[in-house]
């Protein structure tokens, strides 16, 4: 016989209840509002956390970073990198989540923490779509302009919101709204909005927004900075200053030159970015993508740029875009117009002037935009020019009447007469082959040129006649940089150079390397005195 | 006559109470134990991977000890099926690799820690006649953990750049054990005993919307002392 007598032990249901729960610490909670200007995750991420002494080492570990300590000088701060992912709109009004960096310095110095002044930077324009200004981890390969804008702000005291902009990086925008003044300047406004809102959540709680609020950005980052700078001033919020760099400001201007065969450098790579915005925004600037490129390059144009190849140089041997050739070589008839016509020459190359060599690499075959554009574009241009044509820095008298030259026209900075009431210091190279400082800065500071004294100053930090002025130290350190890089490619360890490659290297990085430090330097000390 | 017994035992330490009386078998076929575990991590993990991660960080474990339970039922002369478990220990999960992650400590940091509730279960082959005393054995069975109560620490977020839950799927992996059984009068019984267990899982960890992993086998290795009491 057998008997059972079953007991279930109180320690078993014990540990087995244990087991099936338990607490967990919490983490960053994706935000229930996609209300632009909120912050998407919060607390954000903090990719990386160095002091000044690392910072320094890190960057002076590399020939390039140790070129910047020497612009930028050694970081009197340490960096926390914040990733912060936020909520903007696109170009028509589509939310869409975008990202970008925080950078807040630390350290125990009184420059270094407590209410600190906030730097608000637009970068310029990057071509691979995983781009992401917040990655440190990047800064010797794809994010150097991070690297500039951390170790010339960030690590001097300035607090840094830099958006990515939308379309790149997570951003699931299937275009960037490249050059749109309202949606750039709307979307650099909603990052400081989140920024501001990240800042007490971030391990350095104690660093706080102490109110100045300065504003910049390179190349089509300037555009944007000089698009944010009016934006905040018709939000009743103004800058106190603001430092837009080597910027394409007098759109129209610049197109105009560039469609009447100044091509700049860049040109094959900026063109579909433009073209995709506009089409985008405007829907005016084709009907088929086929009526503006190329029967060879138009497969999948309108969706190329930013691209997700990587390095963004493949598409060349991949055959999607070419390198230089922006037009046919073969020159375009304009009808019943042979002075027309003959502006859309091919440029003679003048052995005294090195950028007529590059403006003639800009034609050849296969080649990127039809010819019926450059004669569209150029007709409406002849018929109602631009101000830089006949003698004026004024846009043109009315508004175009061809799609993309209208478009150009209203993202044109000189459009609706504004001109800054904050300190306004625009920087550049004269020399810049990409984009052209008398069409555009100088174009800028004639246009402002009955604002009151000390509104508008302009830098040019590469002088024909020598540095002056209170930037002189700055000119003369560009100046002496480039002799000095000249030289360099010339040797071994530069490459062995022949004197006529190494002027060409020199040109190839003036505008996107060369410049930037010194600039970004002019614009710290500009903003030092408020 | 039929001499029947149910023996009573404190709660706390009963896991299943049955008795088979048969009047021909004296031998106790059910056997609690107390005892002590000390665990030993051999860990092998991946580095870290996901976004923004440095190369080179990685993760190790503190060894452990805790108080050892088992019920045991004889199943035959030479055969006997071991439930054990343990009281679930804290484990701490320290950085391993690079001294810091930029200027953040990170190398012999805690960084994390979690509650193992890990029952094993072995069937148990005992060598020699049941008349010595003394018995070596040896079994195979099957392990489980549950990971509960994760958390991370204060420096574990600051590493991670951020607050960060972590996850830990539940295990399953065969074990084994080698020991000896000394038999004491009374039904009472002592015995230490060495085991192993294959214990993986991939630890996530979620921060600022990105998440970090990294697969790991604990490789935990115990030895135990523990006396016990048929009935």
């Amino acid at each position: 016989m057998y008997r059972y007598r079953l007991l279930v032990g109180t320690a078993l249901a014990a540990a087995l209840l244990a087991g099936c729960g338990g607490s967990d610490s919490p983490t960053a909670t994706p935000a229930a509002s996609t209300a632009h200007g909120t912050l998407a995750i919060s607390p954000p991420l903090r990719i990386a956390s160095v002091d000044a002494a690392t910072f320094q080492a890190q960057l002076g570990a590399t020939a390039s970073g140790a070129q910047l300590l020497q612009v930028a000088g050694a970081p009197a701060c340490g960096v926390d990198f914040y990733y912060i992912r936020f909520w903007t709109v696109g170009a028509v009004g589509e939310t869409t989540e975008s990202s970008g960096a925080l950078m807040v310095p630390t350290g125990a110095a009184p420059a270094c923490s407590g209410p600190r002044p906030i730097v608000l930077y637009g970068h310029g324009t990057q071509f691979e779509r995983s781009f992401n200004i917040a990655d440190p981890t990047a800064f010797t390969t794809t994010n150097a302009e991070g690297a500039v804008v951390a170790a010339t702000f960030a690590a001097q005291g300035y607090i840094v919101v830099a958006p990515n902009y939308a379309g790149y990086d997570i951003s699931t925008l299937g275009y960037h709204p490249f050059l749109n003044a309202a949606q750039q300047s709307g979307e650099m406004i909603d990052a400081l909005a989140a920024a501001r809102a990240a800042l007490p959540t971030t391990f350095a709680a104690s660093t706080s927004d102490n109110g100045k609020l300065f504003v910049t950005g390179y190349s089509a980052g300037g555009h944007v900075a000089m698009a944010t700078q009016r934006a905040l001033e018709a939000a009743g919020t103004p800058a106190t200053a603001a430092a837009p760099m080597s910027g394409p400001y007098a759109l129209e201007a610049l197109f105009d030159a560039v469609v009447t065969g100044h091509v700049d450098l860049g040109s094959t790579l900026f063109a579909p970015l433009v073209t995709t915005s506009y089409q985008r925004a405007y829907a005016n600037v084709y009907t088929t993508p086929s009526d503006f490129y190329s029967a060879t390059y138009v497969t999948g144009i309108d969706t190329l740029m930013p691209t997700t190849v990587m390095p963004y140089t493949a598409l060349y041997t991949q055959g999607k875009l070419p390198e230089l050739a922006l037009f046919d070589s073969t020159t375009p008839v304009v009808p019943g117009s042979t002075p027309l016509t003959d502006l859309l020459a091919v440029p003679t190359v003048n052995p005294a002037d090195p950028i007529t060599a590059l403006f003639a690499q800009g034609f050849g075959n296969p080649y990127l935009i039809n010819n019926s554009v450059r004669v569209d574009y150029t007709v409406d241009a002849a018929g109602d020019p631009d101000g830089t044509a006949i003698g004026s820095a004024a846009l043109a008298a009315a508004a175009p009447t061809y799609g993309l030259r209208l478009d150009l026209y209203k993202n044109d900075m000189r459009y609706g007469d504004w001109a800054p009431n904050s300190p306004t210091l625009l920087c550049g190279g004269e020399n810049d082959p990409t984009i052209f400082f008398s069409v555009d800065t100088l174009t800028m500071a004639a246009f402002w040129s009955a604002l009151p004294p000390n509104t508008v100053t302009v830098l040019d930090v590469d002088p024909a006649g020598g540095p002056s002025g209170p930037f002189a130290l700055i000119q003369a350190g560009f100046q002496q940089s480039q002799v000095q890089l000249l030289a360099y490619l010339q040797t071994p360890a530069g490459g062995g150079l022949s004197l006529a490659e190494a002027e060409q290297a020199l040109v190839q990085q003036y505008h996107g390397t060369s410049v930037p430090p010194f600039c970004e330097l002019a614009a710290r000390t500009f903003f030092s005195q408020f | 006559m039929i001499n029947c017994v149910l023996r009573a035992l404190p709660v706390a330490a009963l896991l299943v109470g049955a008795s088979i009386c048969r009047a021909d078998d004296p031998i106790p076929n059910n056997t609690v134990r107390i005892g002590e575990y000390w665990v030993f991590y051999h860990v092998y993990a991946d580095n870290l991977s996901g976004p923004f991660v440095p190369a080179g960080a990685n993760l190790n474990l503190k060894n452990v000890q805790t108080p050892y339970f088992a019920y045991l039922r004889r199943l035959a002369p030479h055969f006997t099926a071991e439930l054990a478990f343990g009281i679930p220990p804290l484990t701490k999960t320290y950085g391993k690799g690079p001294a810091t992650l930029g200027s953040v400590p990170y190398n012999g940091v805690e960084i994390s820690s979690a509650r193992w509730f890990a029952p094993t279960a072995f069937i148990e082959y005992i060598f020699l006649d049941e008349s010595n005393a003394l018995r070596p054995y040896l079994g195979v069975g099957l392990n489980y953990v549950n990971f509960y109560d994760r958390n991370s620490t204060a420096a574990g977020n600051a590493a991670a750049g951020g607050p960060t839950s972590i996850s830990l799927p539940n295990s399953i992996g065969a074990a084994a054990t080698v020991g000896l059984r000394y038999q004491l009068p009374h039904n009472w019984s002592v015995i230490a005993s060495y085991s192993a267990a294959r214990v993986k899982s991939q630890l996530t960890a979620h921060t600022g919307g990105v998440s970090r992993t990294s697969d790991i086998s604990f490789g935990p290795q115990t030895l135990v002392v523990a006396a016990g009491f048929s009935f």
